[in-house]
C-alpha cells in the first residue's frame, strides 16, 4: 500500500472508529465531516494528535485554515502534503 | 473613587473604570441605533424577551465558558452572610486604599451577563423549540478587559441580539437574510463597515477545540470598522442545542445569531460622521425596511 492510501485509510478508519454518529459505509473520502457533524470540535484535536504522530512533526496553528476538515481529502491535500 | 470625565463628544461622561454614561441628544441616537435593529428583528417576528443580569455559574459550565473565557467573566460576589464574618467586614471595611477589602465570601454561583444571549438558551433549555423560533433581547454585558476605551472598549456594555433557534436550513436562512439587511443598512447610513471572519477570543486558544473548530470550520463574521468589531453573525450549529438540551425535529437545535455592540455602532457613526449630531444621518427605524 502507498503511503497516501495507508494515510487515507488510517484516517478514515480513526474516524469511523471514533465518530458520534452511525456512518454511511465504507466512509468516503469527500464526505463532509464538519458539516454532517462526523467530527466533534473535540475529535478535531484528536485528528491533530493522530496526524501529528502520522507525519512525526507538529501541527502549528497557521496551518488550520477554513476547510481544512472538510473531509479527508482537505486533511491529506492540508497535512500531508509532501507525503501525497 | 471612581474618575468621571466629561469628554470631548456632548452627551458622553466617561468613568474610569470602562463605564460611561450618555446623556441629552447622545442618548437619543443611542437609543435609535438601538430601535433599528428591533426593527430587524420585528421583520423575522422576533418575540422580544427580557432576561435576568446575573446567570448561573452551573449552567455556564455547561458550555465550558470558565476555562474558555477566564479572563473576561466579571464574578458577582457577596459576603459570607455568617454575622462575624458580617461585622469583621464592617470593622475593615474602607480601611484599603487599593479596592474594597473583602472577609470571608459566600460561594460564587452566578457572574454578570457575559453576552447577551447566554440567558436565553438558558431560560429555555430542556423545551422543544418548534417551529423555529426568533428571539430578541438586549443586556447590559460585562467583560474584563486590558484596558478600556471610552465606547470602543468598556468593562460594562450594551448588546442586542436577534437569536433564531431551529433547523439548520432555518437558521443559516435567518443568518443569510440578516446578512444582506445589514448591507443595505450599511449603504443607506454610508457607513464604512467590512466583514471579516473571525473567532471568539477564547483563553489559550491553540489548546481549545473550539477556537481549532473556528478557524477549520468558519462560523462567526464580525462587522468590522478600523479594526474593531461593532457586531457579529455567528452560526452555533447545535452547539448550544446539545449543552442546553434544546430540542428540535428530534435532534439538538441548531442556533445561530446577530450581535451588535450599541456603544461600539455610536463610536462607529461618531467616528464617521462626527459630534455634530445634526450631520448624521437618519437612523429612524424606517431606514431599515
Amino acid at each position: 500500500m502507498s503511503d497516501v492510501l495507508l494515510i487515507r485509510e488510517t484516517l478514515r478508519s480513526w474516524i469511523t472508529e471514533r465518530s458520534r454518529k452511525s456512518l454511511p459505509s465504507p466512509l468516503l473520502d469527500d464526505t463532509a465531516l464538519i458539516e454532517q457533524g462526523i467530527l466533534s470540535s473535540v475529535q478535531v484535536m484528536d485528528v491533530i494528535l493522530l496526524i501529528e504522530r502520522m507525519r512525526n512533526r507538529p501541527v502549528e496553528v497557521d496551518e488550520l485554515k477554513p476547510g481544512s476538515f472538510r473531509d479527508i481529502n482537505s486533511i491529506v491535500r492540508t497535512f500531508f502534503q509532501g507525503e501525497a | 473613587m471612581t474618575e468621571q470625565n466629561t469628554t470631548t463628544i456632548p452627551g458622553l461622561t466617561w468613568y474610569g473604570s470602562g463605564q460611561s454614561a450618555l446623556h441629552g441628544d447622545l442618548l437619543e441616537r443611542f437609543r435609535q441605533i438601538d430601535l433599528m435593529f428591533v426593527r430587524i428583528a420585528e421583520s423575522f417576528r422576533a418575540t422580544d424577551i427580557a432576561l435576568p443580569p446575573l446567570i448561573s455559574v452551573h449552567q455556564l459550565q455547561k458550555i465550558d465558558y470558565f476555562s474558555s473565557f477566564p479572563h473576561l467573566f466579571t464574578a458577582a460576589v457577596a459576603l459570607d452572610p455568617e454575622e462575624a464574618n458580617l461585622r469583621l467586614f464592617k470593622a475593615t471595611a474602607g480601611e484599603s486604599s487599593n479596592g474594597l477589602q473583602l472577609t470571608e465570601l459566600a460561594p460564587v454561583t452566578e457572574v454578570l451577563v457575559p453576552a447577551a444571549c447566554y440567558p436565553l438558551y438558558i431560560h429555555i433549555q430542556g423545551t422543544e423549540v418548534a417551529p423555529s423560533a426568533i428571539f430578541t433581547t438586549r443586556a447590559n454585558c460585562f467583560r474584563r478587559e486590558k484596558e478600556y476605551v471610552p465606547l470602543k472598549r468598556q468593562w460594562g456594555f450594551t448588546m442586542r441580539e436577534i437569536i433564531c433557534i431551529g433547523s439548520e436550513t432555518e437558521v443559516r436562512a435567518f443568518l443569510d437574510s440578516s446578512r444582506s439587511m445589514l448591507n443595505r443598512l450599511f449603504a443607506k447610513l454610508s457607513l464604512d463597515v467590512s466583514w471579516e471572519q473571525a473567532t471568539d477570543p477564547f483563553f489559550d486558544p491553540g489548546t481549545n477545540p473550539r477556537y481549532v473548530m473556528q478557524r477549520v470550520d468558519p462560523v462567526k463574521f464580525e462587522m468590522i470598522r478600523s479594526g474593531l468589531s461593532i457586531g457579529s453573525v455567528n452560526f452555533h450549529r447545535q452547539y448550544f442545542g446539545e449543552a442546553f438540551k434544546i430540542e428540535h425535529d428530534g435532534g439538538p437545535a441548531f442556533s445561530g445569531c446577530v450581535a451588535f455592540g450599541l456603544e461600539r455602532w455610536l463610536w462607529a457613526l461618531l467616528d464617521q460622521f462626527g459630534s455634530d449630531l445634526h450631520r448624521w444621518p437618519d437612523l429612524s427605524a424606517e431606514v431599515v425596511v
